[in-house]
C-alpha cells in the first residue's frame, strides 16, 4: 500500500510541476494509481524508458480516445465500463502466489489435471514459489517451443535465445524492442492497426503495458514455434498487450498465443492488438487458445477481452492463417481480420468458441481481398451452452480491382440447451464479376441419435457430448499446431462441464 | 456523444409538415436513416434524397376496388419511414380482403415527396391475391406504409412488382402479422431505383404456419435495390423459405438483408434463407448480410449466399451453338433469376413476371 501511496504522490508532484522536469524513472511502485489520463500514459512511458516519438504517439492516442464513442453494435451486454476505476500499469510481479501446491485449491488442480497438465507445469502456471527453476530445465527438453524473453528470470528463454540469433530471428518483448530495434519498430508498429483504428485500438495504443514483438528477416523459416505460453503466466495476464509481427520477404513463422490453463485475473477489462506484416512470399501462422476466467455462475466479475487482431499480407503470394479457440472470458470482442493486398495472397480464419454459463462472445473474422486472385476461407464453428450467447460477425468485401478473388465461408452453430443463443451476421460485399464468394450456415442441436449411439457404447453423458463437439470442430482442431491441438480437446470437454443433464 | 446533424433542405421540409412531437424531434435530432445506421448501411437514404426537390407531392394508390375503410395507421418505433408514411399519409386504407379475389393496388408518385398507408386483413380462412405495383417518378420519392394481418387459416399470395425508377426514390416497409396455421406467399420482382428498399417485417406465429418469400431483382445503370426482410418466429414449429437471386449490370447496385430470429420459444422452427447474386460487370456491385439470430435450440436453421460471375463455360457452350455473346448472357441471366418466379403457383402471373424480366434484359443488352 505505501507504493501506491507514494505513486500518487509522485504524480500529484508531478503534475505540480507540470513535467518541468520531466519523468524520473526510479520509480519502484507495482501499480499506477487508479484511473486514466496524460499523466498516467506519460508514467507508462516513463517507466519503459521509452523513446520521445513513442510518448507522442500515445499521447496522440490517448487524445483521439477522448474523442471517441465506445461501440455498441456488438450483441453483447454489459454494465457500462469505468474508465477511471482501473489501473494502466502494473508491474511484473515476483512474488509468488502460492508457497507450495498444498495451498492451491482442489478444484483448481482437479481442472488442470483434466486438462492433462503435468503436476510440474501446473506449478509454474499458477505461481508456486520456487516452481519456475525445476521446470526450466524441463521446458528445456521440450524441443520446439520458443517462449518469450519478457521470462528472462528463468533460463528458458536464453536457451533458445542462441538458436534463435542464429537464424536472425528476433523475439523478444515489445519493451525491450523499443530500446533495442526502435527503427524497425517505429516502422511498423500501427502501420496494421493505426491508433485510430477504433476504441479499443486506440486505448490500448495509448496505454499497452507489453507484449511480443518479432521479426523473421529474408527467406528465414523460423527454427521453432514462437510462444507466449510461459510468459503469460509468469507476469500475470497482460491487461493491455501489443504483438507485432514481421515476416519478411519469404520468410516463415507460427506463433502460439495463450495458454489451456483457467487463467484467473483481477484485471477485468482486456484490450489487446496484435499486428502482423507479412512481405512478398512470407507467411505467418497464429494460433490461439484462450481460456480467462469466465466470470462466476452469475457471469460475474469474468474478463473482458475486447481484442483488435489484423494481418496485413502486403506482399504478393503471402499467407496468413488465424486459428482460435476460444473457451474463456465473460464478453469477447474479437474479429482477426486479414487484408489481401498483395496479388495471390491468401487469408484462412478457423475458429472454435464455446460459451457456456453467462458467457457472450461476438467473434468472427474479415477478410478484404484488394490484390488479384487472393483468396480466403473462414471456418467457424460455435458451440453454445447454458445460458450464453454467442455471435459469428463477419465481413467479407471483394474490391473492384480483386479479380479472380475466391471465398469459402462456413460457420455452423450448435445449441446445447434451449437457454442459450447462436447468431450469425456475415457481411458479404463484392465489387468485380471476377470473384466467386460463397457462405454457408447451418444452427441445429446435438443429434439425440448419436448421443443415444455414444452412450450405448457405455460413454458418460459428458463424454459423449465431448466427443461430438470434437466431431463438429474437427476442421478446425486439425488446423491447431499438435501441443495445442491435444490440450485443445481436453478443453472443449471442460468448458462444456455442468451443460447436459 | 452524438453530434446533433445538419438537416438537408429535404429532411428540414419534410420536419416542417410533421406536428410537433417525437417523430419530428426525431427527424430534427437524426436526420434520415443513412449509412451509419446499421440497417442502412448499404442504402444512404439520406443522401440519396438529399439533392431531391423538397417539395411536398402526392402519392396515387390505384385500386382495383374501393377500400372497406379508412383509418389511421401506425409504424414501429424503430422504423422511421414508415412512421413519416403514417404519419404524412393521411389515413390508412384498410382492404378485407374476400374469399376467392385478387386486388391490384399500383403506387406511384409523379413529383415530390409523396406518402401513404395501406392495410390488408385476411380474415380467418381466407385465400386471396393481392399483386403491388411501385413507381416514381424521376425526382419523386415514394413512401408507403404496408400492414398484413393474416388470420389463422388464410392463404395470402403477394406479388410485388417495382418498376424501374431513374433518379427517384423507393421506400415501402410492409409489416406482416402472420397467425398460427396460416400461410404467405410472397414473390417480388424489382429493377430498383436512384434507391429503392423494399422492407418486409414478419411476425410469423408458427404452430403450423409457413412463410415463403421469394425474390428477383435486375439492377442496370444508375439503379439500387435494397431488399431487406426480417422474420420473427415467435411460436414454435413455424416454417420461412426465402429464396432471393438478383443481377447487377453497367454500375447497378444490390443489396439483400435477410434476417431469421428465432425466439426462445419458437422451438421445431425451420427455417432456410438462400441469396445468390450475379454481377455481370466490374462496375455493379452486390451487397448481402444473411442474417441468423437464434436462441432455441431444437431447430433446424440454414442459410446460403453466393455471388459470383457469369459461368464462362455455359457461356462457352453457347457461343458454340451460334448465339451472340449478348444474346447467350441474356438468356443465361434470365434462366438464373426465373427460379424465384418459377415458385408462382399462378401460371399467368408467372408468364407475365417473366415477360417484364426477359423485356429489362433485351433493354439492358
Amino acid at each position: 500500500m505505501a507504493a501506491v501511496k507514494e505513486t500518487i504522490e509522485d504524480v500529484r508532484r508531478l503534475e505540480a510541476d507540470k513535467y518541468k522536469y520531466g519523468f524520473s524513472t526510479d520509480i519502484e511502485q507495482e501499480y499506477a494509481p487508479k484511473g486514466l489520463s496524460e499523466d498516467i500514459v506519460r508514467f507508462i512511458s516513463a517507466k519503459k524508458n521509452e523513446p520521445q516519438w513513442m510518448l507522442d504517439w500515445r499521447l496522440d492516442a490517448y487524445r483521439r480516445w477522448l474523442k471517441m464513442d465506445e461501440p455498441v453494435w456488438a450483441n453483447v451486454n454489459y454494465p457500462r465500463i469505468d474508465y477511471q476505476d482501473a489501473y494502466y500499469y502494473a508491474a511484473p510481479k515476483d512474488a509468488a502466489k502460492y508457497k507450495s501446491l498444498d495451498e492451491v485449491p482442489p478444484e483448481i488442480l482437479e481442472t488442470y489435471k483434466k486438462l492433462g497438465i503435468p503436476l510440474r507445469e501446473a506449478e509454474v502456471l499458477l505461481g508456486v514459489e520456487g516452481a519456475e527453476a525445476t521446470t526450466a530445465a524441463e521446458a528445456r527438453e521440450r524441443p520446439r517451443v520458443a517462449v518469450d524473453a519478457v521470462f528472462d528470470s528463468v533460463s528458458v528463454a536464453t536457451t533458445f535465445k542462441a538458436e534463435l540469433t542464429k537464424a536472425g530471428v528476433i523475439f523478444m518483448s515489445i519493451s525491450d524492442a523499443l530500446q533495442e530495434y526502435p527503427e524497425l519498430v517505429r516502422r511498423y508498429l500501427g502501420s496494421v492497426v493505426p491508433p485510430t483504428d477504433n476504441y479499443f485500438a486506440t486505448l490500448n495504443s495509448a496505454v499497452f503495458s507489453d507484449g511480443s514483438f518479432v521479426y523473421v528477416p529474408p527467406g528465414v523459416r523460423c527454427p521453432m514455434e514462437l510462444s507466449t505460453y510461459f510468459r503469460m503466466n509468469a507476469q500475470g495476464t497482460g491487461q493491455f498487450e501489443r504483438t507485432l509481427i514481421i515476416a519478411d520477404k519469404g520468410a516463415y513463422v507460427s506463433y502460439l498465443e495463450g495458454c489451456t490453463a483457467p487463467m484467473r485475473d483481477e484485471n477485468q477489462l482486456h484490450a489487446a492488438v496484435v499486428e502482423l506484416v507479412l512481405l512478398d512470399d512470407a507467411e505467418i501462422k497464429y494460433s490461439t487458445v484462450q481460456n480467462w476466467w469466465p466470470g462466476d455462475a452469475e457471469g460475474k466479475g469474468g474478463v473482458y477481452n475486447f481484442v483488435t487482431k489484423r494481418a496485413d499480407c502486403r506482399g504478393r503470394n503471402s499467407k496468413v492463417s488465424w486459428t482460435q479457440v476460444e473457451t474463456g472470458s465473460a464478453i469477447t470482442w474479437k474479429y482477426p481480420s486479414c487484408v489481401l493486398r498483395g496479388d495471390n495472397s491468401q487469408g484462412e480464419f478457423y475458429s472454435i468458441a464455446v460459451t457456456n454459463g453467462r458467457q457472450q462472445a461476438d467473434t468472427g473474422t474479415k477478410m478484404i481481398h484488394l490484390g488479384r486472385n487472393t483468396r480466403s476461407r473462414i471456418i467457424a464453428k460455435g458451440i453454445s451452452a447454458g445460458r450464453s450467447d454467442q455471435t459469428y460477425r463477419g465481413l467479407v468485401s471483394v474490391h473492384a480491382k480483386a479479380e479472380g478473388a475466391r471465398n469459402f465461408t462456413q460457420c455452423d452453430s450448435l445449441l446445447i440447451g434451449d437457454q442459450c443463443g447462436a447468431h450469425t451476421v456475415p457481411y458479404i460485399e463484392a465489387k468485380t464479376p471476377h470473384a466467386t464468394l460463397e457462405h454457408e450456415a447451418t444452427t441445429s442441436k446435438l443429434s439425440e441419435d448419436q448421443l443415444f449411439y455414444a452412450r450405448q457404447r457405455g460413454l458418460d453423458e459428458e463424454t459423449a457430448v465431448a466427443l461430438l463437439v470434437n466431431g463438429f470442430c474437427r476442421e478446425v482442431l486439425q488446423e491447431l499446431p499438435m501441443e495445442f491441438a491435444v490440450e485443445a480437446q481436453a478443453l472443449l470437454k471442460v468448458s462444456l462441464e455442468g451443460s447436459v443433464g | 456523444m452524438t453530434l446533433p446533424v445538419k438537416l438537408s433542405a429535404f429532411e428540414a421540409a419534410l420536419a416542417e409538415q410533421l406536428p410537433a412531437g417525437d417523430l419530428r424531434a426525431e427527424l430534427e435530432g437524426r436526420g434520415l436513416p443513412h449509412r451509419r445506421v446499421e440497417d442502412w448501411k448499404w442504402s444512404d437514404l439520406r443522401t440519396a434524397l438529399a439533392r431531391l426537390p423538397a417539395e411536398a407531392g402526392e402519392l396515387t394508390l390505384t385500386m382495383s376496388r374501393a377500400p372497406d375503410a379508412r383509418r389511421p395507421l401506425m409504424g414501429a418505433p424503430d422504423q422511421i419511414m414508415a412512421r413519416l408514411a403514417a404519419a404524412l399519409g393521411g389515413q390508412a386504407q384498410v382492404y378485407d380482403l374476400h374469399n376467392g379475389e385478387t386486388v391490384t393496388l399500383d403506387a406511384s408518385v409523379a413529383a415530390g415527396a409523396g406518402h401513404g398507408a395501406v392495410v390488408v386483413r385476411a380474415r380467418d380462412g381466407v385465400h386471396a391475391v393481392v399483386r403491388e405495383r411501385y413507381s416514381a417518378a424521376p425526382g419523386a420519392m415514394l413512401n408507403l406504409n404496408v400492414h398484413y394481418a393474416i388470420s389463422p387459416r388464410a392463404h395470402l399470395t403477394r406479388i410485388i412488382e417495382q418498376d424501374a425508377s431513374p433518379d427517384a426514390v423507393i421506400v415501402v416497409t410492409t409489416t406482416m402479422d402472420l397467425s398460427q396455421r396460416a400461410h404467405a406467399a410472397q414473390t417480388t420482382l424489382g429493377f430498383g431505383a436512384k434507391l429503392a428498399r423494399l422492407e418486409t417485417n414478419i411476425s410469423h406465429g408458427g404452430q403450423g404456419a409457413s412463410l415463403e418469400m421469394n425474390g428477383a431483382y435486375l439492377v442496370g445503370e444508375g439503379l439500387h435495390l435494397d431488399q431487406t426482410g426480417i422474420v420473427r418466429h415467435t411460436g414454435p414449429g413455424g416454417t420461412t423459405r426465402e429464396l432471393f437471386k438478383g443481377a447487377a449490370a453497367h454500375g447497378g447496385r444490390g443489396v439483400f438483408q435477410g434476417k431469421i430470429h428465432v425466439e426462445r420459444a419458437a422451438q421445431k422452427t425451420d427455417a432456410k434463407m438462400n441469396h445468390r447474386g450475379l454481377l455481370l460487370d466490374g462496375r455493379s456491385e452486390i451487397d448481402a448480410k444473411p442474417e441468423l439470430e437464434i436462441y432455441a435450440d431444437d431447430v433446424v436453421c440454414a442459410h446460403g449466399n453466393a455471388l459470383g460471375a457469369m459461368d464462362a463455360a455455359a457461356l462457352f457452350y453457347m457461343r458454340q451453338r451460334g448465339l451472340s455473346e449478348p444474346r447467350a448472357r441474356a438468356l443465361l441471366t434470365r434462366s438464373f433469376l426465373a427460379e424465384p418466379l418459377e415458385r408462382l403457383s399462378d401460371e399467368a402471373v408467372r408468364e407475365a413476371l417473366m415477360a417484364r424480366l426477359q423485356t429489362a434484359l433485351e433493354g439492358m443488352s
